[in-house]
């Protein structure tokens, strides 16, 4: 990674912690001073929705290919996507906590929703840790990887907006109908800017993270093989 | 420091921004550091 890229990515979200908690916000119904969480939370998901997204895309090319290359890269996308998914959580519990009084509720069809896409992909990690021969390995856990990807639109887009819930957007939701704020863009014009700054930033270090594991993972093969040679 | 404190009461906002930095500025560091580590031993010998 070059190092203007590094330091684009650290001036971007610092920028967005600074404005995310100090500029002046429009009120939000049922939200109000708690949407500034929409400038973390969001965008944490949104990068680990690419990632499950890429994932998906590596695995397909190994199984065309079988170039190990792409199974190292696959599985790096789906692992820092699960990190960033475990991030997007942690910060919609605490806006929970503060908004409906409790850090989980069960019947919440988002908090369940996105509970079950972490561990199908933690699963994956158990899986893929289970096998010792790498081809084997690489062609069970592509074939994983596509399906558990397959069920990432259903968790993250359609299942929370179909049943009714407490999270904006929610079938049920009469102050922000069909979508959220987000998807409604109910936000003024300095949050939008906060908003889509701080998207381009964390999926920048959604990138960078991917890559710098990417590269790790190169490197302990090649060690394992000079070890084993 | 009487008004320090006073100031950070009154704006909670402020506090809980600068714990998120700090907290990403620690992060930041330990990629580059890292970033810097992995190019190093991608090095050839």
């Amino acid at each position: 990674m070059k190092t203007y890229y590094k330091l684009l990515v650290f001036f971007i979200i610092s920028g967005v912690c600074i404005a995310g908690f100090m500029a002046p916000i429009d009120f939000i119904p049922g939200l109000g001073e708690r949407a500034r969480n929409l400038f973390f939370h969001v965008p944490m998901n949104w990068a680990a929705t690419i990632g499950f997204i890429m994932s998906m895309v590596f695995s397909i090319q190994y199984l065309v290919k079988k170039d190990l290359q792409y199974d190292i890269k696959a599985h790096a996308a789906a692992e820092v996507g699960l990190l960033f998914c475990i991030l997007g959580y942690a910060t919609g519990t605490l806006w929970a906590r503060v908004d409906w009084g409790t850090f989980f509720k069960i019947d919440e069809p988002r908090m369940m929703s996105l509970l079950l896409l972490m561990l199908i992909y933690a699963a994956y990690l158990i899986l893929r840790s289970s096998i010792d021969e790498p081809e084997k390995k690489a062609r069970l856990s592509s074939v994983y990887l596509i399906i558990a990807a397959l069920t990432v639109p259903f968790f993250v887009f359609i299942m929370p907006r179909v049943f009714p819930g407490l999270h904006p957007g929610s079938a049920d939701d009469t102050q922000s109908p069909g979508g959220g704020p987000v998807v409604k863009n109910e936000m003024n014009s300095t949050m939008r800017v906060i908003f889509y700054t701080s998207s381009v930033g964390f999926v920048m270090l959604y990138v960078w993270i991917y890559n710098l594991r990417v590269r790790i993972e190169k490197l302990t093969i090649k060690k394992l093989r000079s070890i084993t040679v | 420091m009487e008004s320090i404190v006073k100031f950070l009461l009154d704006n909670s906002r402020v506090l809980v921004m600068l714990v998120v930095l700090i907290i990403w500025i620690g992060i930041f560091g330990y990629l580059w550091k890292l970033d810097k580590k992995v190019k190093k031993l991608e090095e050839p010998d």
